[in-house]
């Protein structure tokens, strides 16, 4: 995908388009597993994580982080990324097929304002805030990224 | 306990190379699609990928973090060789500075280094400290050019 988005197009304050994520299952875990190679057993072993006294496994911070790129570069072009940074704040566990109700708490929704616009290394860059949480406002992580945007 | 005197202290470094089915597959697990036709073509189409500016296919922002555990062993020698108790482990926070692109063929090196080690005291708990150690990752390409420089914040809470 090719947006064609200006530096001059985009104001101090402008959102983000939001973005939701599919409700993240077990299967998506599995996914994320085989692609990263990251086989803690936190993410995918239950009784694993028995042993702990926690009730279910919990979603890879880094799949909740790679969500949050694919939100990000779905407005801005992968290639004008010169900075990406999150804190993890809180867990996420992914829903059960048992319960619809959990859906909610396994939907990432990622948004985000633009806070700066100023010049660095001879180009014209952003600087948008972004939070995520799940549905029910639960906030999963809070970061920023910066992207030099091209010039009209 | 994280050992302070290892502040400063750098890892073995490794070198992996991209393969494009790896792209693909890591595209696919964070587009939540089992499909390679519903995610960005820009991560496993070259025409695709040169259609919108880019010289080759490309890799998704965050995919760097696979490469210590493609190369083997993830972030367990740098936890084993802090002391870091794994019970306590939390992955505080994760940043990229990106200088560069990754395409499929290159050979990426890595090269971690401990580069901040400090407490926080826990709000609702005086005395009691968490503490944060940050590992900050050079991924050069076989030109030796940084592509990437990221940075891990570990915390035991």
């Amino acid at each position: 995908m090719t947006n064609k988005i200006y530096f001059e197009d985009i104001k101090i304050g402008d959102a983000m388009p939001t973005f939701t994520s599919d409700p993240i299952t077990r299967t998506h875990m599995c996914r994320y597993a085989g692609a990263s190679g990251d086989f803690n057993p936190i993410h995918h072993d239950e009784t694993f994580v028995a042993m702990f006294g926690m009730p279910r496994v919990i979603v890879h911070g880094m799949l909740i982080m790679g969500i949050t790129s694919r939100a990000i570069t779905e407005w801005i072009d992968n290639k004008y990324l010169k900075n990406f940074k999150v804190r993890f704040s809180g867990m996420t566990e992914p829903a059960d097929l048992t319960d619809a109700n959990t859906k909610a708490r396994a939907t990432i929704i990622v948004t985000g304002n633009v806070v700066k616009k100023f010049a660095e290394g001879g180009e014209n860059r952003i600087q948008c805030d972004i939070r995520v949480a799940d549905a029910l406002g639960e906030v999963k992580l809070t970061g920023s990224f910066i992207a030099a945007l091209p010039s009209k | 306990m994280a050992d302070k005197s290892k502040l400063g202290m750098e890892m073995q470094s490794y070198s992996i190379e991209i393969e494009k089915g790896k792209i693909a597959e890591f595209a696919m697990a964070i587009f939540q699609k089992e499909g390679k036709d519903q995610v960005d073509p820009i991560y496993l189409d070259q025409k695709a990928a040169q259609k919108a500016g880019y010289n080759d296919i490309i890799v998704p922002p965050t995919f760097q973090f696979c490469f210590p555990f493609l190369a083997g062993g993830g972030l367990m020698p740098i936890i084993q060789r802090l002391g870091i108790d794994l019970i306590r482990l939390l992955h505080g926070g994760e940043e990229y500075d990106y200088f560069g692109p990754i395409y499929p063929g290159d050979i990426i090196t890595g090269k971690a280094k401990v580069v901040e080690m400090y407490d926080k005291e826990k709000k609702d708990k005086p005395g009691k400290f968490m503490e944060f150690t940050v590992v900050e990752t050079e991924f050069r390409n076989q030109r030796g050019e940084l592509v990437i420089k990221g940075r891990t914040t570990i915390i035991e809470r």
